[in-house]
């Protein structure tokens, strides 16, 4: 934690918010998001993600922490718009305005040429719907318009709540490689997310928050790290048993015909078994899977609104 | 603060508000004018003038709803939270809109003193009424008139920024204006905090004639008080609004 403070670097430190009424939203939170990385913050509905994020952002202020933009809080950042791009909601359009207008008004704000709007419009495939009024648009082509808004400056950190939300897979597909890219470019990526299986595909790193607090935060590879498994199915369990008898693994009964092997890959059970001569129905390997991680690390206590959507 | 002020006007030009504003500015001028005009007891000498000229004040309340929409339309549709990405000091975002309302308001005024002048001046002269623009009282109506309209704007911007939800800021405000404040003047002992009221300031500002400074009973305010009055109301509630309200966490 003692790091410079290297530019485009969030750290958030200590952070801690309390609405009224008492409710903790945030508790002593601290995590650092990296430049040159896609990070997925993740956690259930009501964890603290988009109030974490809002207070990075500097919309909401701390109870207690802070948190910083290459150094810098939010609010002492010389010109926001180039430095930090941020989609947040997919709401905040005026509805009778078009989109172009509304990213021609943060141009002019941000000292931006007005070409940027058409340029970033562009970009994220509004080309066409540009005049029309937010009015008539679809939850995705907000969701692209907020993106549009956020890469307006050509910001070096890009903040992003649930930016999938209402994209289709086209879409989705679209926005991971857009996200990839621009991380590939040496930006910092922030990524709040519920769809476990999208962020397992984009993130290099995870941020994972349950009820205001860290439950866990890396990257994905050393979270995974040894966590793939080996399913086998035989008639003949007994006998692959016995074959397996000596070996430093973990076996796990999956039903009638399968198990779970943790320690060996496919070819090493695979010669086991041909050693043997036990026969085998099926022997695949499960990849580790985040969505089993996540609900073992948040399911110790059931959250306030429920089960993560 | 300049790129901060041409997005605001960007931001008005770009939704339609402003210009059934406009219109209901242009009517309201007009059928005064036309009221003032067309009875036997109409203004019949240069004297009635000044006063007739002051009526297009009343675009004071199309301009108060522009300003307090300023606010609380950002409110309402959420673009509060692009404003303050791009912009996180809030005295900054607030002082931006009372400079653009400002500005709008005396535009607004422009257009209903062009519409009353286009209208009254033709029909004056063909009654035998000219009108002396070289008369102070003429003058001073004219003036009192951007003075108003333009303040109105903040008074209307402060309105948003102290109360931020678009209907509460619109209505209480209207109601405030044109009802409760008639009412004040209408209870005795209660009608002396009137020349303190937004159409004190308004009366003090625009009463031209000079012989008596007394609406029912009261005594205004002189030209200057009216404008130290109206400033209080525009600045006032503006100070609040970008200190406590405009402050909130944004949610």
């Amino acid at each position: 934690m003692n790091q410079p403070p290297a530019a485009g670097r969030i750290v958030v430190d200590d952070l801690t918010k309390v609405f009224r009424g008492d409710v903790r939203a945030v508790d002593r939170l601290s995590f650092t998001v990296e430049p040159g990385s896609v990070t997925g913050f993740l956690g259930p509905n009501g964890a603290g993600k988009t109030t974490t994020l809002r207070m990075v952002l500097g919309l909401v202020r701390p109870t207690g922490g802070r948190a910083t933009i290459g150094g810098q809080v939010y609010r002492q950042l010389d010109n926001p718009t180039a430095a930090v791009g941020a989609a947040l909601e997919s709401s905040s359009f005026h509805p009778a305005r078009s989109a172009r207008n509304h990213l021609r008004i943060l141009c002019t704000v941000g000292g931006l040429p007005l070409g940027r709007a058409d340029a970033v419009l562009d970009l994220v495939g509004l080309h066409d719907a540009a005049k029309r009024k937010v009015r008539g648009y679809s939850l995705g082509m907000r969701q692209r318009l907020a993106l549009a808004a956020a890469m307006l400056g050509d910001p070096r950190v890009l903040v992003l709540d649930e930016p999938a939300n209402g994209l289709d897979p086209d879409g989705i597909r679209w926005l991971r490689g857009l996200l990839r890219h621009l991380a590939d470019q040496g930006r910092t990526v922030l990524v709040s997310s519920h769809q476990l299986n999208e962020v397992q595909e984009i993130a290099d790193r995870v941020v994972i928050l349950n009820r205001g607090r860290l439950v866990q935060s890396g990257s994905l590879e050393e979270l995974t790290a040894g966590s793939d498994s080996v399913i086998v199915r035989s008639p003949n369990l007994p006998g692959l048993h016995a074959a397996l008898t000596g070996q430093p693994i973990q076996v796990e009964p999956l039903d009638a015909s399968g198990i779970r092997i943790r320690g060996l890959s496919t070819a090493q059970v695979g010669h086991l078994a041909f050693g043997a001569g036990v026969e085998l129905y099926e022997l695949s390997t499960q990849r580790f899977d985040l969505e089993e991680l996540f609900f073992a690390l948040t399911s110790e206590q059931p959250g306030p609104e429920g089960a993560p959507a | 603060m300049i790129p901060l002020i041409r997005g605001e006007f960007l931001k008005v030009r770009t939704t339609q508000v402003w210009f059934w504003m406009l219109l209901a500015t242009i009517a309201v001028s007009g059928l005064l004018v036309v009221a003032q005009i067309a009875p036997s007891d109409g203004v019949r000498t240069g004297g009635d003038v000044p006063d007739l000229f002051a009526s297009s004040s009343t675009a004071y309340v199309v301009v108060f709803v522009l300003g307090a929409l300023g606010v609380t339309t950002e409110f309402r549709y959420q673009t509060i939270t692009p404003t303050v990405l791009q912009t996180p000091n809030r005295w900054t975002i607030v002082t931006a809109k009372m400079i653009t309302y400002a500005i709008l308001g005396a535009l607004y005024a422009l257009v209903a003193v062009a519409v009353q002048l286009i209208i009254a001046v033709p029909w004056l002269s063909s009654k035998g009424v000219e009108v002396d623009f070289g008369n102070g009282s003429v003058q001073h109506a004219i003036i009192g008139v951007f003075a108003v309209v333009a303040l109105f704007g903040i008074v209307g911007l402060g309105f948003g920024a102290l109360l931020r939800n678009q209907i509460v800021a619109v209505v209480v405000g209207i109601l405030f204006l044109l009802v409760i404040e008639n009412i004040f003047l209408a209870i005795p002992k209660v009608r002396e905090v009137w020349p303190y009221t937004p159409n004190g300031g308004i009366q003090a500002i625009l009463h031209t004639t000079g012989s008596t400074h007394v609406v029912d009973d009261v005594h205004l305010l002189s030209t200057t008080g009216g404008v130290i009055v109206l400033l209080l109301w525009a600045f006032v509630p503006a100070i609040v609004g970008a200190a406590f309200t405009m402050n909130r966490d944004i949610t």
